[in-house]
């Protein structure tokens, strides 16, 4: 009789499957889990090995630090150690001569068009009966001051088609005045708005957007512009479609345009040889290059650029981390996604941002045997106990994945992780094919962080994890499915009105981001899921199915953290349910759900190996 | 601590003018609690201070329009004081609280609450009777909430604690919030400033404040709707 405990450590989690084993009947006793410590595959996993088996034990009635019950420890044989995930941004918007401002402020004021010329609102006393003029008011001027200069000057018929203005005034000033003018406010650079030039302000009624500035042609009209100088107006249309509010202005040299940021080229190594791409091509011709080479040998980043940082800060990360040579370390999979960064418009006058392309790169490294071992030797000492590592991943997966009732094979395992996504593919006879690739949850939250705007990547996790909903009123919720949720209790003041998250135990944690909806949390959140593990869910199963044909594949089981998440399994069965494939979340042992596969099979494969290692004890 | 004289002055003279009054109504050992009688001379009804005319029109009822907020000051908001306790008019924190509701569309209804001098339950009474559920109480030294009707009393949406770092764009952000409030948005909490210092420089002070200013309560009237002018 002896008590072996599979332990496997993960990007996210370490997983520990206690296990009574006598002759070749298994009795699982208890599980635990307790978050890694440090970088999979490196000596500072210990501590979390230590929590999570010592969780394990306390469940099965041993004490917590009761190492000596367990004669056999077994480890995952961790392939894919380090994955990083970055963004780069390949485009960037230009204003030059300030000439145009699109920056939708909340409460512009009045309606309509006004065409004139931009002076300032301290000259506006000088404006002579029949001038068409936009007065362009500082901070300094009081509401009241501005509605009566404007007044005053309407008075004495000079036509003052529309105003602009610096502090968030707009609804203020055109409340007081005798007739409804377009006023676009906090224009915060407004000493940079070019004065003496013809200008066209543009304020959508409430709930529309602008018609005319967004229109190449109108805008050519209003300015009587050549078809030459038409085509140049086009990247100012563009940037002021969907805004409420907007103001083109004439100079003889203002253009906004688009800059593609050199962001480098990434260099793919393969059996037919080097093949090159640039990054600022998108995530399709990247990714069609990495099918183009596979098997992946090696990738590098062009020296002196933002991904050539990248790779080599990898690399370096690791070569610390296992103490391999940086020449001996092989990147062996890269997912890029395309995304939508917002940026700030480079010499915008009020603050604009746009959205601009970008991609997120998340690489991985392949490792070799002798880190595993390493700190195999280290848990040996620190525990008392025997460790040996076990097997590869994905192949302990299967295992563990085969315990799911209704599963035999042939049958494919995706395990999604955080730090990567794994595919293994068991035949009838028992002989496994598999795969590592690179991109799993941490990308959906540098993605999430990235597209919203923020740094936090607790936030992000969180955004991943929950749904949303909208607080209402003190009593109830909208959630993001449109139904209605009532409390007995009043919620906390601090969500009132507020985009929220709903925790487990219906806690809400209210998003403190600017201009957020739910809808578009949500849609970032799904896209960003799609992209990255519908994607690799079908990239790896390509790689596994027999004649790389995915058709071949009857039987697909989740497994991994990411498994458990709330939406990530339904998209991908929706998605595989096209090529007639069942798939579904596991459940390890009838008992465990998607988690704790890879602990499992490290102890179920321990009948096959164990024998021979331990010679019968 | 540095002693600020012209803040030391300051404190002298509200003693003195508490003292004063004290003497005046033949020393009553309970001048601020009273139910009854307040110490201080009554207030008339209308009364204009430094550009704000504020006219009692009858008592405050419960609104229904949805567009409206209502804003609760106490009965020595811009009577008694005139200018918060870093000497901003009265007039213009009106001004700025209604820029920046009107700036959202939405509409600011005033009552002065007589039953109550502290804040909270100011708030919270005007959030009562508001049509868009949403209140703020203001008082004469510039301490401010921002309440919904069905949060508890001393619960509230937004606090603004240290009246002395409360200043004139702080006022604006906070109507403009409680608009946003009141329409169902969700805006950024406003940003205030923090001074460390506030509270050993201005505790003294606001102390005097708050005990002249609960002087004039009357747990008997009912909260009268005014009708405001600028001028």
């Amino acid at each position: 009789m002896a008590i072996v405990a599979g332990i496997d450590i993960g990007n996210a989690t370490t997983e520990t499957a206690l296990a009574r084993i006598e002759g070749r009947n298994i009795t699982f006793l208890a599980t635990g889990i307790s978050a890694t410590t440090g970088i999979k595959g490196t000596l500072a996993n210990i501590a979390g090995l230590r929590s999570s088996l010592g969780m394990a034990l306390e469940r099965a009635g041993f004490k917590r630090d009761e190492y000596k019950a367990v004669d056999l420890i077994r480890l995952n044989h961790a392939a894919p150690v380090i994955g990083d995930v970055a963004m780069e941004t390949v485009t960037e918007t230009i204003v030059t001569e300030s000439i145009m401002i699109g920056h939708n402020p909340s409460t512009p004021g009045g309606v309509g068009v006004g065409i004139g010329v931009t002076i300032l609102f301290s000259d506006l006393s000088r404006a002579r009966e029949g001038d068409s003029v936009i007065p362009v008011v500082e901070a300094k001027h009081d509401y009241e001051a501005v509605a009566a200069g404007v007044s005053d000057a309407l008075s004495r018929k000079v036509n003052v088609a529309a105003v602009i203005c610096q502090s968030d005034d707009g609804v203020l000033i055109v409340n007081r005045l005798p007739r409804v003018i377009p006023v676009v406010d906090e224009v915060s650079a407004i000493e940079r708005v070019p004065l003496g030039m013809r200008c066209c302000v543009e304020v959508a009624a409430p709930g529309r957007v602008v018609s005319l500035l967004s229109n190449p042609y109108d805008i050519a009209s209003l300015f009587e512009l050549s078809p030459e100088e038409t085509k140049q107006i086009v990247p100012v249309a563009r940037a002021l479609v969907g805004n409420r509010s907007a103001v083109v202005i004439r100079t003889p040299l203002g253009e906004v345009r688009e800059r593609r940021i050199p962001a480098g080229e990434l260099y793919i190594l393969g059996p037919q040889g080097k093949r090159t791409v640039n990054v600022e091509d998108g995530a399709e011709a990247i990714q069609n290059t990495i099918v183009a080479c596979s098997p992946v040998e090696n990738i590098f980043g062009q020296p002196g650029t933002n991904v050539g940082g990248m790779m080599e800060r990898v690399r370096r990360t690791m070569s610390d981390l296992t103490d391999i040579p940086v020449g001996d370390i092989y990147i062996q999979d890269l997912l890029a996604v395309d995304t939508l960064v917002p940026q700030k418009v480079v010499g915008g006058v009020a603050g604009e941002f746009s959205l601009e392309s970008g991609v997120a790169l998340a690489i991985m490294v392949k490792t070799e045997e002798l880190p595993m071992q390493r700190l195999a030797r280290a848990t040996s000492q620190e525990l008392g106990v025997e460790v040996e590592v076990g097997g590869i991943e994905a192949d302990m997966a299967i295992r563990g994945a085969l315990t799911t009732p209704g599963v035999k094979p042939p049958v494919a395992v995706l395990d999604l992780g955080a730090g990567s996504s794994d595919a293994s593919f068991m035949k009838t006879d028992g002989s496994v094919t598999l795969t590592h690739l690179a991109g799993a949850g941490n990308m959906v939250n540098t993605i999430i962080a990235s597209e919203l705007g923020f740094e936090e990547m607790e936030l992000a996790e969180a955004i991943k994890r929950y749904p949303l909903c909208k607080v209402e009123s003190a009593f109830h919720i909208r959630q993001e499915d449109g139904t209605v949720r009532f409390f007995d209790k009043a919620l906390d003041p601090g969500v009132f009105g507020r985009v929220a998250l709903l925790h487990e135990n219906d806690m809400l944690q209210p998003l403190m981001l600017p201009g957020i909806n739910v809808e578009r949390v949500r849609s970032t959140r799904r896209k960003a899921k799609q992209e990255v593990f519908v994607k690799n869910a079908l990239r790896a199963l390509e790689q596994v199915a027999p004649g790389n044909n995915i058709r071949l594949v009857d039987y697909v089981v989740l497994v991994g953290g990411s498994a458990k998440d709330f939406e990530i399994p339904t998209m991908i069965t929706d998605t595989l349910s096209r090529y007639g494939i069942v798939a579904g979340r596991g459940n390890i042992r009838s008992s465990e759900g998607p988690r704790n596969a890879v602990a499992t099979g490290l102890v179920l494969s321990s009948i096959e190996s164990g024998s021979r290692t331990k010679g019968g004890s | 601590m540095k002693i600020n004289p012209e803040l030391l002055e300051k404190i002298v003279r509200e003693v003195l003018a508490g003292m004063e009054t004290e003497i005046e109504t033949g020393g009553k050992s309970e001048p601020s609690l009273s139910n009854s009688s307040p110490s201080n001379p009554p207030l008339p009804a209308s009364e204009t201070v430094a550009g704000v005319q504020m006219t009692e029109k009858g008592p405050a009822a419960r609104g229904t329009d949805p567009k409206e907020i209502v804003l609760a000051v106490s009965p020595a908001f811009a009577t008694a004081f005139k200018t918060t306790i870093v000497d901003i008019p009265h007039s213009s924190v009106l001004r700025q609280v209604f820029a920046g509701a009107e700036e959202e569309g939405i509409h600011i209804r005033v009552i002065r609450v007589y039953h109550t001098a502290d804040v909270a339950f100011m708030a919270h009474h005007a959030a009562r009777i508001s049509g868009s559920g949403i209140g703020i109480g203001i008082l004469s030294r510039g301490t401010s909430v921002i309440h919904q009707r069905d949060l508890n009393p001393l619960s509230n949406l937004e606090l603004f604690p240290q009246s002395p770092v409360i200043d004139l764009p702080t006022f604006r952000a906070i109507g403009k919030n409680a608009a946003k409030y009141a329409k169902g948005e969700s805006p950024t909490p406003v940003p205030t400033n923090n001074d460390p210092m506030a509270r050993p420089r201005y505790q003294g002070l606001a102390a005097l404040l708050h005990n002249k200013e609960a002087g004039f309560q009357d747990r008997s009237k009912a909260s009268q709707e005014l009708s405001v002018s600028f001028e």
